[in-house]
């Protein structure tokens, strides 16, 4: 029997706003895999963590853990957060001020009535994970910030739950710590091979530490992929935009063979491009096209998918140029090595990098 | 030739105010302070010509077994109210903020009523409820179930606890509002249950609540005058406070050496305590912690049980609280009360008439309503300009005023009044201000400076410094930053500290009753003179008077002025 983590259906609504947090959420978490939900804050992507632990309560849905369902509103099951067998580290770690570092660790084993050498022994494990195994006779306020986070780990996972969830674990420490946390609490996770649920509004964290990647806005889940994936395919614009630097240009399709389409520009310029979305499209449909700015080139001596364009803006990033031109039809960020000695640039945008997404209204 | 010329400071009023601030906070203390010290080494009253240096008055209280035996008394006292009280409060606090219990909104506010009544109030309610012949008593006698001593040790515990419970309350409650929601979470998550979680994780969070709490209990409960009083004088049962009003007001020949040596004794004693709870606080900032953005976890259910639990809370509140005030209330709307005879027959005005009716007594309505109005404006302002001294300035003297403007803390009402009087008797010149309202409201406002200027405090630190700075830098004086930039955006804070001082000053007694004089009563006076003389009836419309006025400053300044006086 396998112990995916499969939520189905889940909804909730506010009961004064009248609107909705989340809505229809269906995901499946392989057993061992580490799924990450981003999304712009607000998004509800918190909400189904909170879902997921018991803490917040859905109006509709199913979560469960293999056959161990946890929530299944249209049978009145809820089970209170205590009774799910869970980890979890919060944003602000939550680590008990009260309790020293070792107390906070053995706090829900000896709720499980582990005791004597056995907890002791527990605890000390789960320190030696995170390497704290000699501040454990510390309290809270002694540690510092990344310390205590990889405190709330050690808590977290001490009993071996059935889920980890991890909500912006990384958020409050410093960028150059949480660069460091990244790597070693994807390599703990792997190392412990615990079914992971981890928040995010970072993207390039989600892209660092993922083996599935859930894209959440206004509580519709957009896309459900791995990284590459939805590096590569973005489902919608929202997605596109979200997850990396993209420009877009309006157009019409102008003609169509298989997934080879032209697409005309506003200013008229002609664009080929091979779409890989798999969605249907029409001739004269209105569209978007979307390009990332480390994809579009220098024209040289090409001459189809040429773009000529006018720099509005060039800054300076230490190991590039990043350019904002005008080509008549929209706006395109653009990147290169060296510093522009025209005005005028000459582009040339792949045909298997460009983009294609309905035009959003 | 080129003249440079060194531009020079120009005058400007910002040291003249910081200058008063730290003479005021020093003055107000030291005033009240020294003739209580002077006195204690005299053989013979301040004002008698033929007083001589003398250590007897030291060496005969503390040979009186007497003394010792009050300290005691006072102590187990202090020490049981502060018990029951956090007990209680905690409690309280807990199942109306984190259970599901019925009508929890509504026992909120409720729970608080005792904090804003006069302990003089909240005595004789109980005393007409509940004492000997109280009202509640006797309807029990008559139902042949056995009853209690309410002039008692335990009768007084009880009924100053119930004084006290709000305190702990409050701070519980803004220490449960406070509290990182995630922390909770983070105990269920780990397998506790909500029980579990309350006891483990939540109680233990209030730790330094109930510490700072526990102790302001003790320092109040030590020097409490009113309730001892009216339930133990006829019974022979002194506490400290009343063992020194003995002495001073009934007492025959009075005792002036014993009485300043007994108030050192409790100064002392309470410097030591105010102290320790500084030292206390300082090692509890372990857990102050980071707040998150999470949603508070949802109340503990508890099922069947929130009916009982809820109907016990219901019942404290209605025993407790309602039924004493409501009491008195009536009473103070007919001739006498007696459960024998149906009061809604008999009701009356003539108790307020015959209030309304003595110059004296109306004065005595009026005086406390222009100290608690005019002398808590003054108050505040003070308070506010010490405090904005104290932590928005560079002044080398804000350390002096940090430290002075809380140390009255240490004086006991009645010690504060009696210290003004000799004071008052003693220093020439001012000796024409006594009777005065003014020498009231100096002694007033001394007496709540720690209680003002830590309600301003808070307020005045929240705001980021760079505000100020920028005033600065735009060419504000230290003082026009104030007025422009610190002053408005300290009004609500300001407003609900002044409704604070006021709603305090009108409760306050102690102080006044050594000070006051003809003009100068204030209620809490004339409730203890008419209290002496037996008259329930009078003293139930007083003390009715007292209830409506809070009232109307409560309702009228929030709905008014938008002012919340609890988070």
């Amino acid at each position: 029997m396998n112990n995916d983590l499969i939520i189905e259906g889940l909804t909730k609504k506010f009961v004064t706003a009248n609107s909705v947090a989340i809505s229809n959420i269906n995901l499946t978490v392989k057993e061992g895999s580490l799924t990450t939900l981003l999304g712009p804050s607000g998004c509800g992507k918190s909400t189904t963590l909170n879902c997921v632990a018991g803490l917040e309560e859905p109006t509709t849905g199913k979560i469960s853990v293999g056959d161990f369902v946890m929530t299944d509103i249209s049978k009145g099951l809820l089970l209170p957060p205590e009774q799910r067998q869970l980890g979890m580290v919060f944003q602000s770690y939550a680590l008990w001020p009260h309790m020293k570092v070792f107390d906070n660790v053995a706090f829900s084993l000896k709720l499980q009535k582990v005791r004597g050498d056995e907890l002791k022994k527990r605890v000390m494990d789960s320190l030696d994970l995170v390497g704290l195994a000699d501040l454990s006779d510390r309290y809270p306020f002694q540690l510092s910030g990344g310390q205590q986070q990889r405190v709330a780990l050690a808590r977290a996972v001490v009993t071996r739950p059935r889920l980890l969830l991890l909500d912006e674990p990384l958020s409050n420490l410093d960028a150059k710590i949480r660069e460091q946390a990244r790597v070693w609490v994807r390599e703990l996770q792997q190392r412990v091979g615990i079914t992971t649920i981890y928040v995010t509004h970072d993207q390039s964290e989600a892209f660092a530490m993922s083996d599935m990647i859930a894209v959440i806005n206004k509580g519709i889940l957009l896309q459900f992929a791995p990284p590459e994936e939805l590096y590569s395919h973005p489902a919608t614009q929202f997605v596109a935009e979200f997850i990396g630097a993209t420009s877009f240009l309006k157009g019409v399709v102008a003609s169509m063979d298989g997934n080879r389409l032209e697409v005309r520009v506003t200013n008229g310029d002609l664009l080929k491009l091979t779409d890989h979305s798999g969605k249907s499209w029409s001739v004269n449909q209105n569209v978007a096209i979307a390009i990332r700015s480390e994809r579009v080139e220098m024209a040289g001596s090409k001459s189809d998918n040429i773009l000529n364009a006018g720099v509005t803006n060039s800054t300076y990033l230490g190991s590039k140029w990043q350019h904002t031109v005008d080509t008549g039809s929209g706006t395109l960020k653009v990147e290169t090595t060296d510093a522009a000695t025209s005005d005028r640039m000459s582009l040339y945008l792949p045909p298997d990098s460009i983009l294609l997404f309905p035009e959003e209204k | 030739m080129v003249s440079t010329q060194i531009p020079k400071p120009r005058f400007s009023w910002d040291r003249v105010i910081q200058w008063s601030m730290v003479i005021l906070t020093i003055a107000l203390v030291v005033f009240p302070a020294w003739p209580i010290v002077y006195q204690s080494f005299m053989s013979k009253p301040l004002y008698d010509k033929e007083r001589a240096f003398t250590l007897g008055n030291y060496t005969n209280i503390l040979s009186d077994g007497k003394f010792w035996h009050i300290l005691g008394y006072t102590a187990a006292f202090a020490v049981a109210t502060m018990i029951l009280a956090l007990i209680f409060g905690v409690f309280l606090a807990v199942l109306i903020n984190r259970t599901n219990i019925p009508l929890r909104k509504f026992y909120s506010s409720l729970v608080t009523i005792p904090y804003y009544v006069s302990p003089l109030v909240l005595a004789f309610a109980w005393m007409e409820m509940y004492g000997p012949q109280g009202f509640g008593t006797i309807l029990i006698r008559t139902l042949k179930l056995p009853t209690w001593q309410l002039y008692s040790f335990w009768g007084i515990v009880v009924v100053a606890t119930m004084y006290y419970i709000p305190n702990t309350f409050l701070y519980a409650t803004s220490s449960l509002a406070l509290m990182d929601p995630q922390l909770e979470s983070a105990a269920r998550i780990g397998g506790a249950t909500p029980f579990r979680t309350i006891w483990n994780i939540t109680i233990p969070l209030l730790r330094p609540a109930i510490l700072y709490s526990a102790l302001l209990t003790l320092v109040s409960a030590l020097e409490l005058l009113s309730i001892p009083l009216v339930l133990g004088n006829g019974v022979g049962i002194d506490t400290l406070s009343t063992y020194i009003y003995v002495l001073g007001v009934v007492g025959v020949s009075k005792d002036y050496g014993a009485i300043a040596v007994v108030a050192i004794f409790v100064v002392l004693l309470v410097t030591v305590l105010v102290y320790l709870q500084g030292k206390l606080t300082a090692l509890e900032r372990r857990f102050v912690t980071v707040g998150g953005k999470a949603t508070r976890p949802k109340l503990l259910e508890l099922g069947k049980l929130k009916y009982i639990v809820s109907t016990i809370v219901g019942l404290y509140i209605l025993l407790g609280i309602i039924l004493p005030l409501a009491c008195i209330v009536l009473e103070s709307f007919v001739p006498f009360l007696s459960p024998f005879a149906n009061p809604f027959k008999m009701l009356t005005l003539e108790n307020y008439q015959g209030i309304f009716s003595s110059p004296a007594y109306r004065q005595s309505v009026t005086n406390s309503i222009y100290i608690s109005i005019f002398a808590g404006g003054v108050g505040i302002l003070f308070m506010a300009l010490a405090a904005l001294t104290a932590y928005r300035s560079t002044f080398k003297g804000r350390g002096v005023v940090k430290y002075m403007a809380l140390y009255p803390r240490a004086f006991p009402g009645i010690i504060v009044g009696i210290g003004f009087l000799w004071a008052f008797l003693l220093i020439p010149g001012v000796g024409s201000l006594r009777n005065t309202l003014i020498a009231m409201s100096i002694a007033f406002i001394m007496r709540y400076l720690p209680l003002g200027f830590s309600a301003v405090s808070p307020a005045v630190m929240q705001i980021s410094d760079e505000l100020d700075r920028a005033g600065r830098v735009a060419g504000a004086t230290w003082l026009g930053t104030i007025r422009h930039i610190l002053l408005p955006i300290l009004r609500p804070a300001l407003l609900s500290g002044y409704i604070i001082l006021a709603i305090s000053f009108l409760k306050e007694y102690a102080v006044a009753l050594f000070l006051f004089s003809e003009g100068s009563r204030v209620i809490g006076t004339t409730m203890l003179e008419l209290w002496k003389q037996g008259g329930a009836e009078p003293v139930a419309a007083l003390s009715t008077i007292q209830m409506i006025i809070t009232a109307f400053l409560i309702f009228g300044s929030a709905k008014l002025l938008g002012v919340k006086l609890h988070e």
